[in-house]
């Protein structure tokens, strides 16, 4: 299927209109289909899961101190948060292109004058926009465990200490801020966009994955393949120099993996932000651009792909 | 140009441009890498030998980059061997736990309570040991706490939290003064250094063989700091360490000793506790029936 720069003659006889080369108007249009698409999917079902697991863990009444029970909800709601972002991420894309070609709307929409980058770049931003809702909420209701949680342990701890004379009321405060530290801070929206980065990421290499793939099975088991390794092989390079002596085929091996496969791992920076340690905003900013690179890097692959696909 | 580029082959330019994107993006990444462990965003890969003591599902989940779920789930696990006494397990899910987060202070601190003070307290009381093999373990628990602690200090140079837990378990269950006070003493001009940590590294100096004039010129020093200083123990210490010493009176501080029973005024005889007054007179007599 080719197009040119033209929609086809009209019939009534006006001279052809044109059909300018990137339309910001349709993929749009595309990428509020795929929300629709993905919402009808009830995709947001699974945030019934997270509010779950976030009430499970607000309710253990584990033998720790307070600063230790609110870092092990923030810990497993920041890491289920994590997990179904790039899951997600995944299962969304890989079933997307696929579905359209069994529903037949994939000839639809390339049979009118939609570029295949349109399309492409609708599906991501589409899915994209799911998965930051999707976080967004997320991120709410852990908040609103931990905020709550917070100010529990927080009066509980101040009458405690009030009520012994033993304590000035810097001690008080400095224990107090101990609890807060693990508490609901303005940095931990930036673990989300963390989550949200990674995910990004996840999204355009299984959009990548799924322009060659010949069935959404197969997309989602190579890209959950393609994300373990990306995961791994930073971790695992050292380790297997190590194990063969710094052999030279593990050098190569490591390095033609190290080049062919994203570096997940890089993403996980939302780790150290849920423990408390200080945001960087330089680094965050040099992220967000690695990101914007994957994005387009990976956007053009699947172009080179997927033009000359014939359906 | 464009017709050369339609010769070649799509697959070969998706790998070309994959290999370019590759080369560029990997250095950068490694800096990016290097300055986020830097900035303790990005937790360092785990030590090899860390990843050859990890069980197969943990190694899957940080392979996985689910490092900070399955350290929550091994620290549940943790809770459940805790409360059925399994320290060896315990400890076997803490290597795991430090592990995956060695920049969690909560997990070192946690490892060296549990070793250090419960499992040693265990070990005190548990009759279903013979006493040899729980003086053992005692010791073994003890001092493998103590290791703990030396690693997530090596981890986290700046912790307070774990030197104080460090000392409880020299303190509490190895009565090492000397030890204690050390630690203390490292744990002074720490960010989130407790406030008593000052006197407590002098009270124990002034416990450990030989560092008596040391201790004498060092709580002496916290006592000419004022009057909010001059708490009971610090008091006490001084006035032991006076006597160890010999030191003139003159030079003694003012202050009366604290475990030194007070005079209490005399109560009378036919005053019993409750305040019941039994009348030994007559002026006593009228006043009981006023």
């Amino acid at each position: 299927m080719n197009f040119t720069d033209q929609a086809s003659s009209s019939t009534n006889g006006l001279p052809p209109r044109r059909v300018p080369l990137f339309s910001p108007g349709r993929v749009a249009t595309i990428a509020s289909g795929t929300v629709t698409q993905l919402v009808r999917m009830k995709t947001f079902y699974f945030l019934l899961a997270f509010a779950v697991v976030v009430v499970a863990v607000g309710d253990l009444n584990l033998p720790a101190t307070p600063a230790q029970e609110l870092s092990t909800i923030k810990k497993v709601s920041f890491g289920t948060m994590d997990l179904f972002a790039w899951l997600f991420a995944i299962v969304a894309t890989a079933l997307l292109i696929p579905r359209d070609q069994e529903d037949r709307t994939l000839y639809t929409i390339l049979s009118k004058p939609v570029r295949r980058i349109e399309y492409l770049l609708g599906k991501l931003v589409g899915v994209l926009v799911v998965v930051a809702v999707s976080l967004v909420t997320m991120y709410l209701i852990c908040a609103l465990m931990l905020g709550a949680r917070e100010r529990l342990f927080v009066e509980a701890e101040r009458e405690a200490m009030s009520a012994d004379t033993r304590f000035s009321p810097d001690e008080i405060e400095a224990q107090l801020d101990l609890i807060r530290v693990q508490g609901l801070r303005p940095e931990l929206g930036i673990a989300v966009l963390a989550s949200f980065l990674k995910a990004a990421v996840v999204a355009v290499v299984t959009i990548f994955l799924s322009t060659f793939a010949s069935s959404s099975l197969f997309s989602i088991i190579i890209s959950i393949l393609v994300f373990l390794v990306g995961h791994f092989h930073a971790m695992a390079s050292s380790f297997w120099l190590h194990q063969s002596d710094n052999s030279m085929l593990v050098q190569m091996l490591v390095k033609v993996v190290k080049i062919l496969i994203p570096d997940y791992s890089l993403f996980s920076f939302s780790e150290g932000i849920v423990l408390g340690e200080p945001v960087i905003y330089a680094l965050v900013w040099q992220m967000a651009l690695l990101t914007l690179a994957y994005l387009v890097v990976f956007l053009l692959l699947s172009l080179l792909v997927f033009v000359d696909k014939e359906f | 140009m464009k017709a050369f580029f339609q010769r070649i082959p799509r697959t070969v330019l998706v790998i070309a441009l994959l290999a370019v994107f590759g080369l560029v993006r990997g250095p950068v990444e490694d800096g990016l890498r290097e300055r986020l462990v830097g900035a303790n965003l990005l937790f360092p890969p785990p030590a090899s030998g860390a990843l050859e003591q990890m069980r197969q599902s943990a190694l899957m989940g940080t392979l996985g980059g689910l490092r900070t779920l399955v350290a929550s789930y091994f620290t549940l696990v943790t809770f459940e061997y805790f409360s059925t006494k399994s320290w060896d397990d315990l400890r076997g899910g803490y290597e795991i736990i430090t592990a995956l987060e060695p920049r969690d202070e909560t997990h070192w601190v946690s490892v060296v309570w549990h070793l250090g003070i419960n499992a040693t307290a265990n070990m005190e009381v548990d009759e279903r040991l013979p006493a040899f093999e729980r003086d053992r373990r005692f010791k073994e628990y003890a001092f493998e706490a103590i290791a703990f602690a030396e690693r997530g200090i090596e981890q986290l140079p700046e912790s307070a939290a774990i030197r104080v837990q460090l000392a409880e378990v020299y303190r509490e269950k190895l009565k090492d003064d000397c030890a204690v006070s050390r630690v203390y003493g490292d744990i002074i001009g720490l960010p989130g250094a407790p406030a008593y940590a000052r006197r407590f590294h002098g009270y124990f100096m002034a416990r450990c063989p030989g560092k008596e004039k040391e201790a004498y010129a060092y709580l002496m020093a916290l006592y000419r700091e004022g009057e909010k200083q001059h708490l009971p123990t610090l008091i006490k210490e001084i006035k032991n360490l006076e006597e160890k010493l010999g030191i003139p009176g003159p030079q003694r501080i003012p202050d009366a000793d604290p475990d030194r029973p007070r005079k209490t005024p005399k109560r009378p005889p036919n005053l019993l506790p409750g305040e019941i007054l039994i009348p030994f007179n007559q002026r006593e007599l009228q006043l009981l029936r006023r």
